[in-house]
């Protein structure tokens, strides 16, 4: 096959090229038309290409190769210590560039590897892109597995894998399978995923829906978010509405609307719902707020709790020194030592040594020394151990009146 | 920019050597067992003579392993370094807890 050379710092004009090209460093190619060539462009060094260019394959070394047009190659397209630079569109198989790849123009190739930066300024559709160092991208991302060493800042993505070590920040879409990113994820607009794993900060800034959620810093949605399984280290906050399996969080963790858990909600420090709370059982270090709460098993919390109508769960727990605003239902209600609350309805109410309450309705009570109560109205039995008081005589009742929640 | 600077984006504490260790940690567990240094040094953004120091250190402390392909070097993260990173990470969340509650908040991009 016959081959085209252009020399070092050469100006040249090229339409067809019928077969090989070889370009030398600090070439200028003008272009007639289009550059048509029918197999292998090979550049050594900084080289320009006038306008569209289509070749077999491309290949270039220590340098950078400007298109100032289109870029169509049939099969694969390499850069050995070298960059690459397209005006346009931009087709290839496989991309294998060790500086950077920059693609002002819609792009579609089978793989793109980079060692530097990627770059683009419109879509992208690819199988796979690996990116040693940084990934920018202006429009639409579409591929199987995506994932960069450093960070990764694109478009809307339609995707089955994200995985970064640095940071990641999109305009929202889907990401079917896995998004695992080392320090930090925002997501601009509305995300799906199947799952999300963050070692620092997670923002979801839209509404999210997805899998697991695992952050080991600090989470947060902006909008409502649906997941099946919320785990976060430090401090977690759903301004909208959550709706989940599961969460667990270490430090505090607040939700603007409701929270409905079909699981477990275990918290190290507080927890703030500001409209209703619903999960099968509560796990609590510190603090609960709520409008209302209800848990269908058991609720065990170190701190205070504040509601406006109520805590329900079928086994309650407060321990020691804990401070209850609003009415408590069971079930059984315990409290602790010096516990203090203020009405509790439920089948069996035990009161701690020095606890308090204000007004107690349960078939069974139980106060225990020093424990304190205003009112005592039962069914079933009263139990007041010595130094036990309630101000009003206990009064036995045919029935109890209905509980709130 | 290159990769390693986009480790501690938005922080102003000074860059420790522990974050140039995840940045090459990171950037090498991308080439799956193939990672040449001057595609690691294209990815950190960092010269490879300087690199090559950084990678003899992680080598030696078990976090790299290198083999023989090609007659060239190539690295791969062991899961040491797969330790690391994930101890350095979770220590940056930690980082970002106590700065929020420090009322310093995070860092905003936006």
């Amino acid at each position: 096959m016959t081959e085209t050379s252009v020399p070092k710092g050469g100006h040249v004009r090229l339409g067809a090229v019928d077969g090989d090209l070889r370009v030398e460093n600090n070439a200028h190619i003008e272009v007639d038309g289009q550059l048509v060539v029918a197999g292998r462009a090979r550049f050594a060094g900084h080289a320009e290409v006038g306008g569209n260019f289509e070749c077999g394959s491309f290949h270039s070394e220590d340098g950078t190769v400007q298109v100032h047009g289109d870029l169509v190659v049939r099969e694969d397209l390499s850069s050995q210590d070298g960059a690459v630079e397209v005006d346009g569109q931009f087709r290839a198989r496989e991309v294998d560039v060790d500086r950077g790849l920059r693609i002002a123009g819609p792009a579609r190739a089978e793989t793109i590897e980079v060692g530097g930066v990627l770059e683009g300024g419109d879509a992208l559709t690819a199988t796979t892109v690996s990116v040693g160092g940084r990934f920018h991208l202006k429009g639409l991302l579409t591929a199987r597995a995506v994932e960069a060493g450093g960070s990764i800042d694109v478009g809307l993505v339609e995707l089955e894998t994200l995985e970064a070590g640095g940071l990641v920040r999109l305009q929202g879409g889907s990401v079917r399978r896995s998004i695992e990113v080392g320090g930090r994820f925002v997501s601009d607009g509305p995300i799906e995923f199947g799952s999300l794993e963050v070692g620092g900060v997670a923002d979801l800034r839209g509404e999210g829906k997805g899998g697991s959620v695992e952050v080991g810093g600090m989470f947060s949605a902006q909008g409502n978010l649906s997941f099946s399984t919320l785990h976060v280290g430090g401090i977690g906050t759903i301004r909208g509405n959550g709706r989940g399996e599961k969460v667990e969080v270490g430090g505090k963790f607040e939700v603007g609307g409701s929270l409905e858990l079909q699981g477990r909600l275990e918290v190290g420090g507080s927890v703030s719902v500001a409209a209703e709370l619903m999960a099968h059982e509560l796990d609590l270090g510190g603090r609960l707020s709520a409008r209302r709460a209800t848990f269908i098993t058991r609720a065990d919390i170190g701190g205070p709790v504040q509601t406006k109508e109520g805590l329900k769960a079928q086994d309650l727990r407060l321990r020691r020194k804990a401070r209850a605003e609003g009415p408590l239902v069971g079930g059984t209600i315990r409290l602790g030592e010096k516990a203090r609350a203020e009405d509790l309805f439920g089948t069996i109410v035990e009161l701690g040594e020095r606890a308090t309450a204000r007004r107690i309705f349960a078939n069974t009570v139980r106060l225990s020394d020093g424990a304190a109560a205003d009112e005592v109205t039962y069914t079933g039995s009263v139990d007041l151990r010595p130094g036990a008081q309630v101000r009003t005589p206990p009064r036995r009742a045919d029935a109890l009146p209905p509980f709130p929640l | 920019m290159p990769a390693g600077r986009d480790v501690k984006r938005g922080s102003s504490r000074r860059r420790e050597v522990s974050d140039l260790y995840a940045t090459v940690l990171e950037v090498v567990k991308r080439y799956h067992g193939a990672a040449r240094i001057t595609r690691v040094s294209y990815g950190v953004g960092m010269p490879v003579d300087r690199l090559r120091n950084l990678v003899e250190r992680l080598l030696n402390s078990g976090l790299l392993k290198s083999e023989e392909v090609d007659g060239r070097p190539v690295y791969d993260i062991t899961p040491r370094g797969q330790a690391f990173l994930d101890t350095y990470w979770k220590m940056q969340g930690y980082v970002e807890v106590l700065g929020r509650s420090n009322g310093e908040g995070p860092p905003d991009r936006s």
